[in-house]
């Protein structure tokens, strides 16, 4: 049972494809992570699922019904696309009351969703005041008042503080318990590491990845960091793993670094005692996201010069 | 659709907006009716109307509904602010983004389109009843200090303060009309204002001069002859009958263009 289905979707923007030939069947239930390099066409699908765009060519399907009629499954989707937009002179409940009545929700439901995303007591505020991890919680709850069974939210977490981050992974992960679909956009390849089951890459409008995060995960080279209980040692244990067999290189703190699994640790803990070397400590290391997404996608731009520094300090800590 | 329409009205009750239209309103009002009071008091030739204002004579203004002969010579000043603040709301929802959260929320465009028109209309009657009301309480003001006879005034009150409400309202939706297709297709406030407002200063100025066969079914002439209840040149049946027509056809373009156009803001 799929939530989203596309195929051979197409959109070009004169001269420009946004998207091209994109088939991809996306799973019901779950915290989906739909991420890519600035003007990878993210946002344009996220936009011709809400029914703003038209398509090209090709089809989709939300909740089983057709793009071409969104009235069928817009009811039953939240969304929050790009920044939040609201009207800044009116309170936080009015702006959401407004489009309450649009979709003709009774006012309970305001109160509700204001609940959840923490902003009961500053909802007479005019939404001018609020600062952007606010706003961005004003555009959650926008998404949140169809009580939806598709959420789709373009970087929920933007201006947020650490504790707001916190609270909306809990948030994404509760509607995804419940049974909800979540969609979640983001340039944060950690964050979505965190908090997706399900990813989709894609790259110049090409659908360069789509399937679990752990299978993704899976496929990074992974390995073990190992350091001699004397560091004088550090070199005859590379000269003994090395005859051992194993691929051994030195890492930039004096240990080193084998090409092994997690569960292949004892045999090199073996191999080091037969050499009468003692071990001080193992390590497993697996591979981030952002260096798959960087191995993926390449670095074409910006974003990904930037995924990649990020992904050069977290292994530098 | 009633549902699309309390969402709008809720929407567009913005200080800025309701307190700037309003008050334009009543300084227009305030400045015709002591300008005309002097005008048609005095024993000057009566000054060629200027762009979209026309003054009556001391005998309309004299005369039992020359009480709401403020409200139709203002008429096209007030019909460019019913413009621009159409425009301004419509064209709002692009720059701010809005437009993303109404048309996901309300997928039906033509429901969608709808309301926001349900919603301005009954804010344009307000603005109307305001502009009555204002006038109501300047005209016999601004008389009195020009020293002129109104007693005629009192007679045949309640149908021709209806009269000229309805004149006003029917003139002012359809600039509002106007204003709501510019701002649709230009998605910019500010030209859909320029647009507007140079149309009514220059360009049917220019066509009226040039093409003398057409200068009684221009929207201006229309309007101000629909807000006086007609005139020699164009008869109220025919005014009303063109008003009703270029608001249809305001309407079919604003609601096709809605329809086909992507929201990419």
């Amino acid at each position: 049972m799929s939530v989203i289905k596309t195929a051979g979707l197409t959109r070009r923007f004169g001269e420009v494809t946004a998207l091209e030939h994109l088939t991809l069947e996306l799973p019901r239930a779950g915290v989906i992570g739909l991420v890519g390099p600035n003007g990878s066409g993210k946002s344009t699908l996220i936009r011709i699922l809400l029914g703003l765009i038209a398509p090209t060519s090709g089809t989709a399907e939300v909740l089983n019904e057709p793009i071409s009629a969104p009235g069928r499954y817009l009811q039953r989707v939240g969304a929050l696309v790009e920044n939040p937009a609201f009207v800044p002179g009116l309170s936080a409940r009015a702006n959401l009351m407004s489009l309450a009545r649009l979709r003709g929700l009774p006012a309970s439901r305001v109160d509700e969703v204001l609940r959840t995303v923490g902003l009961t007591g500053r909802d007479t505020e005019p939404v001018k005041r609020f600062s952007l991890g606010m706003k961005q919680r004003l555009g959650i709850a926008a998404a949140l008042l169809p009580d939806p069974e598709l959420l789709i939210l373009d970087e929920p977490t933007n201006g947020l503080d650490p504790s707001g981050i916190v609270e909306i992974r809990g948030l994404l992960a509760d509607l995804a318990r419940a049974g909800r679909t979540v969609i979640v956009s983001s340039h944060l390849l950690a964050e979505i590491e965190t908090v997706c089951d399900y990813l989709v890459v894609i790259r110049f409008g090409h659908l360069v990845y789509s399937g679990p995060v752990t299978d993704l995960l899976a496929r990074t080279s992974r390995r073990i960091e190992i350091a001699a209980e004397h560091a004088r040692d550090t070199s005859s244990l590379l000269t003994l793993l090395s005859a051992d067999g194993w691929q051994v290189e030195p890492t930039s703190d004096g240990r080193l670094g084998v090409a092994a699994d997690e569960h292949e640790g004892a045999e090199l803990n073996r191999s080091a005692t037969r050499g009468g070397i003692t071990l001080k400590s193992m390590t497993p290391v697996r591979g981030s996201l952002e260096e798959i997404f960087l191995e993926m996608t390449g670095d074409s731009d910006q974003d990904l010069t930037a995924a990649r520094a990020a992904a050069a300090e977290r292994k530098a800590s | 659709m009633i549902n699309a329409v309390r969402s709008e009205l809720l929407r567009t009750r913005r200080k800025g907006v309701v307190l700037g239209w309003f008050g334009l309103t009543i300084l227009f009002t305030a400045m015709i009716n002591m300008v005309m009071a002097q005008v048609v008091g005095s024993s000057r030739a009566q000054p060629e109307g200027g762009p979209g204002v026309s003054f009556p004579t001391l005998d309309q203004w004299q005369a039992a509904d020359g009480i709401t002969a403020g409200l139709s010579s203002a008429a096209s000043m007030y019909g460019v602010v019913a413009l621009s603040f159409w425009a301004i709301v419509t064209a709002g929802d692009y720059s701010s983004g809005l437009i993303r959260l109404t048309a996901s929320a309300q997928p039906d465009r033509v429901r969608l389109l709808l309301g926001k028109v349900g919603a301005l209309s009954l804010w344009t009657a307000a603005v109307t009843t305001v502009a009555l009301i204002a006038n109501l309480i300047i005209a016999p003001m601004a008389a009195r200090s020009a020293d002129l006879d109104v007693s005629a005034w009192g007679q045949d009150v309640l149908p021709t303060l209806a009269g000229a409400w309805f004149n006003l309202l029917a003139t002012l939706l359809v600039w509002g009309v106007i204003g709501l297709v510019l701002a649709l297709v230009t998605r910019s406030a500010a030209v859909s204002i320029s647009v507007g407002v140079g149309y009514v200063l220059v360009v049917e100025a220019v066509i009226t001069a040039a093409l003398d066969a057409i200068a009684d079914w221009t929207p201006g002439a229309t309007l101000s002859a629909l807000a006086q209840g007609g005139t020699g040149s164009i008869p109220y049946g025919t005014a009303l009958a063109l008003g009703a027509l270029y608001t249809l056809l305001g309407l079919g373009v604003a609601l096709t263009v809605f329809q086909r156009r992507d929201i990419t803001d």
